[in-house]
């Protein structure tokens, strides 16, 4: 596990990405399995009906009965996507400025690695810890759904994932960028916080607000979850997006760094 | 010494300059540094030598001017270079939770040095513990350790930051001796420090730095000749200073009693010699050490200097 950057930062955070993962799986293994006491209330979703749009839209759905709704509401619509913000944003923002703040980056610069290298190295281990979490939770909402009779289609569920990890790995790109460009931390998580908040927030107003209709399309947010991926699939040109968008703040990222000097 | 010019100086600058908003950097720092030798870079904290360190290894950018590492730019082949400088950093951080022997293993790996033998040795000369957790250890094994990954992969330049910072005098011994062997091998070494004692003991030249500029670069042994020497003669009789005062070499006599104390530039041969017409009951002579030039060099132009005084332990004999 030593051999490599990615490696040993895979390493370093195995332990925390442990707690990530038993902690996010754990929840939605029990939202899941809370699934049929929920369906016993049909009376739930003419409550729901009965609630202003715009906490409807912030909930994340507008029926909580049918698999598909409920998870969206108690999952997919805000928990998981912001879990997998906060992850991205930790090891994005933790890369280069963590190391910097720790005063490790000097060593680590002085051995025979270019900058770039640095920062794509541990973009590729904040990937791998997206993975992992995403993963670990498919399977956390698959075998509860399956044990309790919830019919739950298993690709659009992959897709779901899939569509929620691109949006931790374009948030953990955007902690990069403002971590390599700037060597701090505390900037990156919270600056790249404030944007992932106020991302699903626009997502979810947008069609209430006039004002805020035109600014869906720049919400990382809307192109997770603007689809529904859970109910009709991956988008892929949604997909692409937050991909795309994601490699070119890892390009910013290379470039700040780059160009500035370092632990002054 | 592979892809270097191997007849270039190990270190060239030119000019370098490095400002900081209001904080201090280097101004115009010019210096050569031969291949095989062992500089020393002598200033207090906070006179710029870790700024020049970072110019060299391309951490910071400079203002103005250019730096030269074993012939190639600072700047342009910074990555290639590395594989052939070691670097312990002043004010350094390990990983704390690797153990010494991965943390090697890690910069072994980052360098492409498979064989982690002479690593081994160097640990094991400078007594250093590689099984723990660094955050377990104490700062002068931390230290050894920063040591370890900056001479394992036998640098053709060692850039060390004030490298004996918590060792205990056995082991700076030890490490002194490395110091010759990688000279002797014909690397190089630049040593900075704010302990004129130890770049007396193991450096060939010296540079003073002196608030962000190079207030001198000599020879050591230069230096030292320069250096003034306390010599003082136990008469069994009140002495009389004048015969003495009129030797060569002699910049100041006086008298105390039966005891003659002399402020002596170069030889004492003469004031030996005059001196062996009386009873002397003793002689006692205290070379100037470097601290005392340092000082000289310090005391120069903007008097008072407030950061010259940084006590260096250990005295000069």
């Amino acid at each position: 596990m030593l051999q490599s950057i990615a490696t040993k930062t895979i390493r370093d955070g195995r332990r925390s990405l442990m707690w990530w993962s038993i902690g996010l799986g754990s929840l939605a293994a029990f939202t899941v399995l809370f699934y049929p006491a929920i369906k016993q209330i049909p009376e739930l979703d003419e409550l729901l009906q009965g609630l202003p749009d715009a906490l409807l839209r912030l909930i994340g759905d507008s029926e909580l009965l049918s698999p598909e709704g409920y998870l969206n509401s108690q999952l997919y619509g805000a928990i998981v996507p912001l879990v997998l913000m906060f992850y991205g944003l930790a090891a994005g923002a933790g890369a280069v400025a963590g190391e910097e703040e720790n005063r490790t980056l000097d060593l680590l610069l002085a051995n025979p690695v270019a900058r770039w290298r640095i920062v794509v190295e541990k973009a590729l281990a904040m990937v791998v810890g997206l993975v992992v979490i995403t993963a670990v939770l498919w399977i956390a909402v698959y075998l509860p759904a399956v044990l309790v009779d919830m019919d739950l289609d298993p690709v659009n569920l992959v897709a779901v994932q899939l569509s929620a990890a691109l949006f931790g790995f374009f948030m953990g790109c955007l902690g990069l960028a403002i971590g390599s460009a700037t060597g701090s931390r505390g900037l990156a998580i919270g600056l790249g916080a404030a944007i992932g908040i106020a991302s699903y927030l626009v997502n979810s107003l947008a069609p209430l607000v006039e004002q805020l209709e035109a600014l869906q399309k720049l919400s990382p947010f809307f192109y997770y979850y603007g689809a529904d991926p859970l109910r009709n699939g991956l988008d892929l040109a949604d997909a692409a997006v937050l991909m795309v968008g994601g490699l070119v703040l890892v390009l910013v990222a290379v470039v700040g760094f780059r160009r500035r000097d370092v632990g002054v | 010494m592979t892809g270097t010019a191997a007849d270039a100086p190990a270190i060239r600058t030119e000019g370098l300059t490095k400002s900081y908003g209001r904080k201090r950097g280097i101004v115009d720092v010019n210096l050569e540094v031969r291949r095989g030798e062992i500089f020393g870079y002598l200033g207090p904290n906070g006179a710029g030598k870790s700024t020049t360190i970072r110019l060299l290894l391309d951490f910071i950018r400079p203002s103005s001017g250019t730096a030269a590492v074993l012939g190639q730019p600072a700047h342009g082949s910074a990555v290639a270079l590395r594989r052939e400088i070691g670097y312990l950093p002043g004010e350094m951080a390990l990983y704390p939770r690797l153990t010494g022997r991965e943390l090697l293993r890690y910069f072994g790996a980052l360098r492409g040095v498979k064989d982690l033998s002479h690593a081994d040795e160097l640990a094991e000369r400078l007594d250093t513990e590689l099984g723990r957790p660094i955050k377990t250890l104490s700062h002068g094994n931390k230290q050894k350790i920063g040591l370890v990954q900056a001479l394992m992969h036998r640098p053709s330049l060692a850039i060390l930051d004030e490298p004996t910072t918590g060792l205990d005098p056995l082991v700076q011994q030890e490490f002194y001796r490395i110091l010759e062997e990688i000279r002797a091998e014909g690397r190089t070494v630049f040593l900075s420090s704010h302990v004129l004692a130890e770049v007396e003991r193991v450096a060939d030249r010296v540079g003073i730095v002196r608030e962000g500029r190079i207030a001198v670069v000599s020879e050591v042994e230069t230096l030292k000749r320069q250096a003034r020497r306390k010599l003082e003669l136990h008469f069994d009789a009140p002495a009389d200073a004048t015969a003495f005062q009129r030797l060569t070499g002699v910049v100041e006599a006086r008298t105390d009693g039966k005891v003659l104390e002399l402020t002596v530039e170069g030889s004492v041969d003469d004031i030996i010699k005059l001196a062996s017409r009386f009873t002397v009951l003793n002689v006692v002579s205290r070379e100037q050490d470097l601290e005392e030039v340092f000082l000289t060099y310090y005391a120069a132009p903007t008097t008072p200097v407030a950061d010259a005084g940084d006590p260096p332990p250990g005295e000069g004999s």
